[in-house]
């Protein structure tokens, strides 16, 4: 029985069929641990998404002929322009230098721009993808499509696909954490897992409007209920479950409601412990840039629960940087100076990140995805001080995981315009990163209203050129 | 490329081979080209996808000469002598977007120079061979076979052994079924049982105390038929079958992107309401849903209010209103709504026509299009940046519309007073030598203006700003401005970072003058999205002798909030003194003026006509409030140009392929002698698809909704997926069953609740739930023969309103609008209403938390069937939420004011909960509970609540 025939059938069975290995520990069997169809490279995946779209031209794509010609006029098909006129004409647009000066690297030399100057340590350990293109001008539909492959409503995270595809490590925690996820821009859509069982759905850890020293999974506990009174409650439902169960004995979706309340009880008791960040050393927080009303804080903390997260075996853990506003975080249309803000906030974090994860030796197995729904334009928008949205090219960069180290793969354009060469869609990222999970992007499907759905819809294309 | 394309189509005339013909002729020195130059271009960047033996993307083969003759989905691939209306040519430049060939890495400028001298000498190609395409689904004539689309057949009632056994047809057909297959039918469920699952079913709410008494005195069939017909009566049974309707007609009151709320929503869920309570014929509830607004108006003002607020049916969708492609947005939107309709209505998944013919159904791509067209002649948004849906104001009667009619004159004559005052204040300003006199400069301090205002000095500029002090009329240290020089390289950003978030009004302070441009653009970015539009400056500023205003927009707080002036294109000087941020309702004070205080009549009709504006704008915001306001629904409209649409390859807006599809239906659920009804040229044809699919001929439309009652009363369908009655769906269990229900309901006049009163009078409905291990596991472990009841979770809405029930915080308060008034987004909404389930803010984005963890209905997608996963966040929610804790401390309190004694409250607590007496273990766990605990009853009888609230019986029905 292939694997999505397998599945289907336990999210059938749930309404009828006895499924020993249901019995057992339902929604935990379910979510076992599996073994992927290809030979894995990697293991699970934090994904750093940086909200809003960061300008890849002040950042990790230098263009000289951009700086060179600062200021001239240049035709440009802007996106938004042909979008909202339906005529696909170019126009004449302000070119803009970036702000920031690059320089190079690490062993492999490659240049990065002043903003990133821890990140730009481990540049070494960086695979670049500087022709990244995608669908959706806005940041709605963009996001939507970073998230699910698709700008609709009704289609599941790439989390839910990969915990659908290989399970969860932990028997104490879901699959698929999301980490301050904002509320905008599909919210929970961008976690959902829309038509796949529920099961695969990914649980947030708190808000983006929210400090992350208060994240926590949601319904883990109540502050008026004391230890003894959860206990004693528990163990009363539990009772009376019991009780119930006795008249109908064998029957495998009452076994599997039983076993949802001890699974919960066991989430309930380990996820503090999980997501406590107070038994860390003082070493290890300030690797992370954790130090009260530092400009780091907030991020540093993110990433150190993704770390921790992982080492507790959840799949595929999203760290947001970002806001719940119709423009987020790193959406700079008219004052691009704010995004020394937003890379100091994230620089030293991520940089810690990937300093510990080697450290523990788990940046072998673990793939670290930084990326965002689009990048932004190398000219002035509307001729001001700041850049507008830009689906057409970006970077995006990939550690860990089988990613060849230090490479750069694709470029865009003499100013970082468009993509040119070695284009990859977010499709083939999708596909890629699947691969290296052990995943065939054309196989891990799942039946739904009369056809089989993929994360990569019929498109995508693995990446091999970026694979170690 | 479009018309390239439309001359090579018309120029084949005689067809490929005549084409094939022309081109053989080419000469030797022509094909050595092609040899040399474009083979190896062909087979290096194309065969790999675009070959008889590959993929054959886009249905395009180029390793032969018919191949890009003949074309793929886009039509021909190339017109000989024609490179720039060639579509290969057009996509290897990589100029236009979803049109870059090949995909990866565009080609060196020389291939593409060869490419294009290749097709302006005639595309010479010597390559022989055929397309072999790739076969597709069943034929619309295989299709009128299947069982789905036949005519609904006329079964007789078969015969039985047990001729005691069937309560009616119904009954008959099912043991029909299992005699055939040997098996029994299990015992009927305890009366309490069946009394808890039929209130269930038709009320959505439990039975009470005294209900449960009344019935056990007396479980007789003549009390059961009584107990189905009462709640039938009652306007619980709209409610809970309404819920149902709004899960397949994907009921939403807010759009996912943004979180912008639809106020007028509720009209349709009310109309939902009361079209079952008062048993609507179900051919006329789908006629008004797809085109109430079209249908006579000779019908009384209630009905035909009913009728226009029907449509928002179609306006229901989820859209995403930023996507920047208007017409592409409009073809999803008609995507969306025929998906819709397609699987609510008929059970097909017609979205998959969409980009080609349907893989697996008889639906052809022309169909999808005949279909689109349709919906394509109805307007469902408004366009701008981000677009908007559309509120239309419902017909009113004579006296209501008197009244309305009343308020909107005064509020005109309001509106014609405050643009005369305007006037005066206009020239009253400009006639206070005030202004222009450099001994009395009118100057005011920024902090001295209302509202939240962002000085010139702290806006952010590109190119060469000059200062200035000339004009006396400015805010703060004086003004910028162009000195008309460097058009297009200079601008301002005046970056607004709002205390608040909400509706300002936003003004551009500039000082008149000499030789100021009449054309200057700005554009203003707010959190609905970015508007630009143009000032003059070349008078003097119409508000205040200081001020344009720029219209309002919505700001948040942490939002790209800015206003973006520019001297592109401009003639003239431009000028940029302070841009001012006004609340929207805020009373207007009057600028205090720093110079000393006049006392000179000038000076004082001034300040008259500044005060007097602000006394008509308070008057207006008054009135405004008060009412009457013009009632709106939420609607679509007839296009004023309806045209058919052409068949768009890979669904693609700028993508036409050959001539435009006639408007139609689907041909395939249409038999011989059937004629659909023509669709005139003027009219978008929705009227005349409303009759098409509410026809008793449709065979689909009564099939699918009897369906989905089974489904509701049985909690599985005769045909278990209930959205999709095509190839891929699965086929009925009983199809004889099924046809005769679908042609009953027809006869009987589509009458829903006869149809729901049968099933409820059946004996199957009434069986007991044996558990797993029974016999009948065995012979039917996935029980399609209905011998024995399924066991059934409570939905979501149920449960949440049960426990409200069980705690007597139930608010049962029927219908009307539930979105608290200031809500602008839907973000942070705080769902603390205690109504009925069904009345919650069906918000995209904060949906209650108890509604999310147990799997309602995607509000974005038609749900027939809800998702039954068991997993740990519903235990946690049981375990931890407030809203079960707080619930059940409140049915602690109740029980604990009523009962006598615990075994009394005990006893009172589970028929609340559960619908029957408690067990002896139930008791003996409940009352060990309470002896080691004896000073905190609120404590234990809070525990033993909860410990109801999550337990088995009562989040499944027996």
């Amino acid at each position: 029985m292939n694997r999505r025939h397998f599945l289907h059938s336990v999210s059938c069975g749930f309404g009828g069929l006895a499924f020993s290995a249901l019995v057992q520990d339902a929604a935990a069997s379910v979510l076992a641990s599996r073994q992927p169809v290809l030979p894995a490279r990697a293991k699970r995946v934090i994904f750093l998404f940086m909200q809003g779209g960061p300008s890849h031209v002040d950042t990790f794509d230098h263009k000289p002929e951009l700086i060179r010609r600062d200021g001239e006029m240049a035709d440009f098909h802007d996106a938004r322009k042909i979008a909202n006129s339906g005529v696909n004409a170019a126009s004449a647009q302000r070119l803009m230098a970036p702000k920031w000066d690059f320089s190079p690297y690490g062993k492999c030399g490659r240049q990065v721009s002043s903003l990133f100057p821890e990140v730009a340590r481990h540049v070494d350990d960086l695979c670049f993808i500087h022709s990244m293109h995608t669908e959706g001008i806005a940041h709605g539909p963009a996001t939507l499509f970073l998230h699910t492959g698709a700008t609709n409503f009704v289609r599941p995270s790439m989390g839910s696909w990969i915990t659908y595809g290989l399970g969860s490590e932990s028997r104490n925690l879901p699959g698929f954490v999301t980490i301050g996820p904002s509320t905008g821009n599909g919210g929970a859509r961008n976690y959902g897992s829309a038509f796949l069982p529920p099961v695969y759905q990914g649980t947030p850890l708190g808000r983006a409007d929210a400090p992350a020293a208060q994240a926590a999974i949601r319904n883990i506990g109540h502050p008026d209920l004391s230890p003894e009174q959860r206990r004693r409650r528990f163990d009363f439902i539990q009772a009376m479950n019991e009780a119930q169960r006795a008249k109908r004995p064998g029957d495998a979706e009452f076994e599997a409601a039983v076993a949802s309340y001890e699974l919960a009880w066991r989430i309930q008791s380990h996820a503090p412990e999980a997501t406590d960040l107070s038994k860390e050393s003082a070493e290890t927080r300030e690797l992370y840039g954790i130090r009260d009303g530092a400009p780091t804080e907030d991020f540093g903390r993110k990433c150190l629960l993704a770390r921790r997260l992982c080492e507790s075996g959840v799949r595929f853990v999203q760290v947001t940087y970002g806001d719940n506003t119709a423009n987020p975080a790193w959406d700079q249309h008219a004052n691009l100076p704010k995004h020394a803000d937003h890379a100091l906030a994230v620089d030293r974090p991520i940089a810690g990140l990937l300093e510990d994860l080697k450290r523990r030796g788990l940046l072998e197995d673990t793939i670290v995805w930084f990326g965002s729904e689009f990048g932004r334009t190398p000219y002035a928008q509307g001729n001001g001080t700041g850049r507008d949205h830009n689906p057409k090219g970006f970077t995006t960069w990939l550690a860990g995981g089988g990613f060849k180290p230090g490479f750069a793969h694709g470029a865009t354009d003499e100013f970082g315009f468009m993509a040119v060469q070695d284009k990859v869609h977010m499709h083939d990222l999708h596909a890629t990163i699947l691969h290296q999970l052990g995943l065939d992007h054309e196989r891990l499907t799942y039946r739904h209203d009369g056809r089989d759905f993929r994360l990569t819809d019929v498109h995508g294309h693995v990446v091999r050129e970026v694979l170690a | 490329m479009k018309t390239g394309t439309r001359y090579l189509t018309a120029w084949m005339g005689g067809g490929v081979a005549s084409l094939l013909c022309a081109l053989s002729s080419s000469g030797g020195e022509e094909f050595a080209f092609f040899e040399k130059e474009i083979r190896p271009i062909l087979v290096e960047h194309c065969y790999e996808c675009h070959a008889n033996d590959t993929a054959q993307k886009g249905g395009l083969v180029l390793d032969s000469r018919e191949g890009w003759i003949v074309g793929g989905d886009s039509g021909p691939a190339l017109v000989p002598w024609d490179a720039a209306g060639s579509l290969l040519i057009e996509a290897v430049r990589y100029d236009t977007p979803h049109l870059e060939m090949p995909p990866k890495t565009r080609l060196p400028a020389t291939k593409i120079a060869a490419l294009e001298r290749w097709v302006a000498m005639g595309a010479p190609d010597p390559r022989e061979g055929k397309v072999e395409k790739a076969a597709s689904g069943m034929s619309v004539e295989e299709g009128r076979g299947f069982w789905s689309y036949r005519p609904l057949s006329d079964p007789a009632l078969p015969s039985v052994k047990d001729v005691d056994w069937p309560a009616n047809g119904i009954d008959r057909f099912l043991l029909a079924r299992m005699e055939a297959e040997g098996v029994a039918p299990a015992a009927l469920a305890a009366p309490e049982a069946a009394l808890r699952r039929l209130h269930f079913d038709l009320a959505g709410l439990p039975p009470t105390p005294e209900e449960i008494a009344a019935f056990l005195a007396d479980p007789s069939e003549e009390e059961w038929r009584r107990e189905v017909d009462r709640l039938l009566a009652s306007p619980r049974f709209g409610e809970r079958w309404g819920r149902h309707w709004l899960d397949v007609a994907r009921f939403g009151e807010s759009y996912t992107l943004r979180g912008l709320i639809l106020r007028e929503a509720w009209r349709y869920r009310d109309y939902v309401v009361e079209a079952f309570n008062r048993d609507l014929p179900y051919d006329q509830f789908l006629r008004e849903q797809i085109a109430g607004d079209l249908m006579p108006s000779d019908a009384p003002l209630r009905e035909r209010q009913r009728r226009f607020v029907a449509t928002s049916f179609l306006a229901l969708g989820n859209h995403n209103l930023e996507e920047q492609d208007k017409r592409q947005l409009d073809l999803d939107i008609v995507d969306e709504q025929l998906d819709t309709l397609g699987k609510a209505l008929l059970g097909q998944t017609l979205g998959c026509a969409r980009c080609h013919d349907h893989k697996f159904d008889p639906v052809p791509t022309r169909d999808y299009h005949a279909l689109a067209g349709i919906l394509a002649s109805t307007v469902s948004l408004s366009h701008s940046n981000v677009s908007s849906w559309l509120d239309l104001p419902l017909p009113l009667d004579v006296e209501e519309e008197a009244r309305v009619a009343e308020q909107e004159s005064r509020l005109a004559a309001l509106e014609a007073a405050l643009k005369e005052a305007e006037k005066v204040r206009e020239q009253a300003v400009a006639a206070d030598p005030a202004r222009a006199s450099s001994s009395r400069p009118e100057i005011v301090a920024a902090d001295d203006l209302p509202g939240f205002v962002v000085d010139d000095t702290e806006a952010e500029k590109v190119g060469d700003w000059k200062p200035s002090v000339l004009t006396k009329t400015y805010v703060g240290e004086g003004y910028l401005h162009d000195n008309n020089e460097g058009k297009g390289l200079k601008t301002l950003s005046f970056v607004a970072r709002v205390p608040k978030a909400g509706r300002y009004e936003v003004r551009l302070a500039w000082a008149p003058g000499a030789g100021r441009a009449a054309s200057i653009p700005i554009m203003i970015s707010s959190a609905e999205g970015d508007f630009p539009l143009r000032i003059d400056q070349s008078g003097t500023p119409p508000v205040e002798g200081r001020f344009t205003s720029l219209g309002e927009y919505r700001f948040e707080t942490n939002g790209a909030n800015f206003v973006l002036i520019s001297n592109e294109g401009t003639e003239g000087y431009v000028v940029a003194d302070a841009v001012q941020f006004l609340p929207v309702g805020q009373v207007e004070t009057p600028v205090n003026v720093t110079s000393e205080t006049r006392d000179d009549e000038t000076a004082k009709r001034r300040s008259e006509a500044i005060a007097e504006v602000a006394r008509i704008k308070k008057e207006i915001a008054a009135l405004k409030e008060v009412g009457p306001s013009r009632p709106k629904y939420l609607g679509v409209k007839e296009a004023e140009k309806p045209a058919d649409l052409p068949v768009l390859a890979r669904g693609l807006v700028h993508n036409p392929t050959g001539d435009p599809v006639p408007r139609g239906f689907l041909q395939v659920a249409m038999h011989a002698g059937e004629t659909a009804p023509a669709i005139p040229s003027d009219r978008s044809g929705r009227l005349e698809l409303a009759g098409w699919i509410a026809s008793p001929e449709n065979p689909l439309t009564a099939r699918v909704f009897v369906n989905r009652a089974w489904h509701w009363m049985f909690g599985r369908g005769l045909v278990r997926t209930t959205d999709n009655f095509g190839t891929t769906g699965e086929a009925p269990s009983h199809p004889e069953l099924l046809d005769w229900l679908a042609r009953r309901f027809v006869e009987e006049g589509w009458s829903v609740k006869r149809l729901v009163r049968e099933i409820a009078l059946t004996k199957a409905y009434r069986l007991a739930a044996p558990g797993d291990e029974s016999p009948w596991l065995e012979a039917d472990p996935e029980n399609r023969l209905f011998a024995r009841a399924p066991r059934r979770r409570i939905e979501a809405e149920a449960m949440r309103d049960a426990i409200l029930f069980a705690s007597g915080q139930l608010d049962a308060t029927a219908g009307g609008p539930t979105i608290r008034p200031g809500a602008a987004n839907d973000y942070t909404y705080r769902q603390d209403s205690l109504r009925r389930s069904l009345y919650l803010p069906a918000l995209r984005n904060a949906p209650h938390e108890l509604l999310e963890a147990f799997n309602m209905a995607d509000p974005s997608r038609t749900t027939g069937r809800r998702d039954l996963g068991t997993v740990a966040p519903q235990a946690l929610f049981l375990l931890n939420h407030p809203f079960v804790l707080e619930q059940a401390d409140a049915a602690a309190k109740r029980v604990l004011a009523e009962g006598t004694c615990d075994e009394s409250r005990l006893e009172l607590a589970t028929l609340r909960v559960l619908g029957r007496a408690p067990l002896p273990t139930e008791r003996a766990i409940a009352s060990s509970l309470l002896t080691s605990m004896p000073q905190a009853e609120e404590e234990a009888w809070s525990t033993i609540f909860q410990g109801l609230f999550a337990s088995l019986d009562f989040r499944y029905l027996e």
